[in-house]
């Protein structure tokens, strides 16, 4: 009896805090909860739909055996940098830059690109990945969340220490006082080329083909 | 209709979604994926969240997050089943076959274990691939070029001595 009490009140807490947590969005000026959704709805979509969350997308850009990741990304990058960088100059949206902690870079830079080609994936990729019935990442999910709780757990007393005191939120424009606007230009522009003239690689999976009528494969073109 | 996204037409799209969500018209918010995280390992392994520090400290962001985290799920579960056709369940990827090894049980230990560390990571760093990648180099912030950096050499170093580059 007791046992059922206990169970009861446990999943009482969990939907309690997840309706916590729907509330804590209404309270912040962030957005309705529906346009924070529907951003993720998105997000999930066009990940999924350009096959980024892919192990063989992620993994095999860390053997550079394909490079649609760094493509993709620094197109996004450097189209987001200009449009960005005039929308704020009109007033249209702010910065949210995040503050320099040198060793919290670095350190977690390392264990980040290391735990990226061993799972191919990244916590924004991961979930889309388990929509769509990646089970492997599920686990690695589970490790993550394994990973919070040490994190939360040992915060002041070790990791606090370790990410060391902040160098300020600098950006790049800062060190060109003057001529901001054209050092905004030169840094999007340079992205989108990048992107344009790394060579285009691509690691196919028969296992995620084989749906496709094969006149829509894009490894059969 | 195309089963599959070219990587610039998915690069256009990335860059419409962050300006819609930078935007003050939007949510006036940056876009970032790893503090949703340590913020559900607070409901899941119930910690009180007035009494931990850092529990305290992404209350915001981690529900922020949280709320898109689910919207993902749902974008990219409906996205799979009726656009790019690839639900299906699997525990090891067909690269991980090809260059490292056909064992479920080693797949699942190191998936377990780069979940772990890479968890760490973000939160040390303060971002991931959203956050400090997309979100913070299109602020041309130095944060995210120094994570920039480091990330791209280690994955690449990585996937050299992790890999057996040719397949089996």
């Amino acid at each position: 009896m007791a046992d059922v009490i206990f169970v009861t009140e446990e999943s009482n807490t969990l939907v309690d805090r997840v309706f916590q947590m729907v509330e804590n969005v209404i309270g912040q000026e962030h957005g309705s909860v529906a346009l924070v959704f529907l951003i993720g709805v998105i997000f999930g979509g066009i990940i999924q739909y350009s096959r980024v969350d892919k192990f063989e997308k992620i993994a095999g850009f860390s053997m550079l055996k394909d490079t649609i990741i760094p493509k993709m990304l620094f197109l996004a990058i450097g189209l987001t940098s200009i449009g960005l960088y005039f929308m704020i100059e009109a007033g249209g949206a702010h910065y949210h830059v995040k503050p320099i902690i040198l060793q919290g870079l670095i350190i977690g830079g390392i264990l980040f690109g290391i735990s990226m080609a061993i799972l191919g994936k990244c916590p924004g990729t991961g979930p889309i990945s388990i929509a769509e019935g990646r089970m492997d990442v599920l686990i690695g999910a589970i490790g993550g969340l394994f990973g919070g709780l040490v994190f939360t757990l040992y915060y002041d007393d070790f990791f606090k220490p370790l990410m060391g005191e902040s160098l300020g939120k600098t950006i790049l424009p800062d060190f060109f006082v003057g001529n901001e606007e054209l050092t905004v230009l030169i840094f999007g522009v340079a992205l989108v080329l990048i992107a344009i003239l790394i060579p285009k690689v691509e690691l196919f999976d028969e296992a995620d083909l084989s749906q496709l009528p094969d006149e829509k494969r894009p490894d059969r073109k | 209709m195309a089963n599959r996204l070219p990587w610039w037409m998915g690069g256009i799209l990335m860059s419409g979604l962050l300006l819609l969500t930078f935007s003050i018209y939007g949510a006036d918010h940056s876009l970032g994926a790893s503090t949703y995280v340590p913020y559900f390992a607070g409901i899941i392994f119930d910690l009180d969240p007035e009494k931990y520090t850092y529990l305290k400290e992404i209350k915001n962001s981690g529900s922020w997050e949280g709320v898109m985290l689910f919207g993902a799920l749902f974008g990219g579960f409906i996205t799979s089943v009726f656009i790019t056709k690839t639900f299906r369940f699997s525990f090891v990827p067909t690269a991980w076959k090809t260059y490292k090894n056909n064992s479920v049980v080693s797949r699942l230990l190191w998936s377990f274990f780069a979940g772990f560390i890479m968890i760490i990571g973000a939160r040390l760093a303060g971002g991931c691939t959203s956050g400090h990648f997309l979100s913070g180099m299109s602020q041309l912030a130095i944060s995210a070029l120094i994570f920039g950096g480091v990330v791209m050499i280690t994955l690449v170093v990585t996937g050299h001595f992790f890999y057996n580059k040719k397949a089996k």
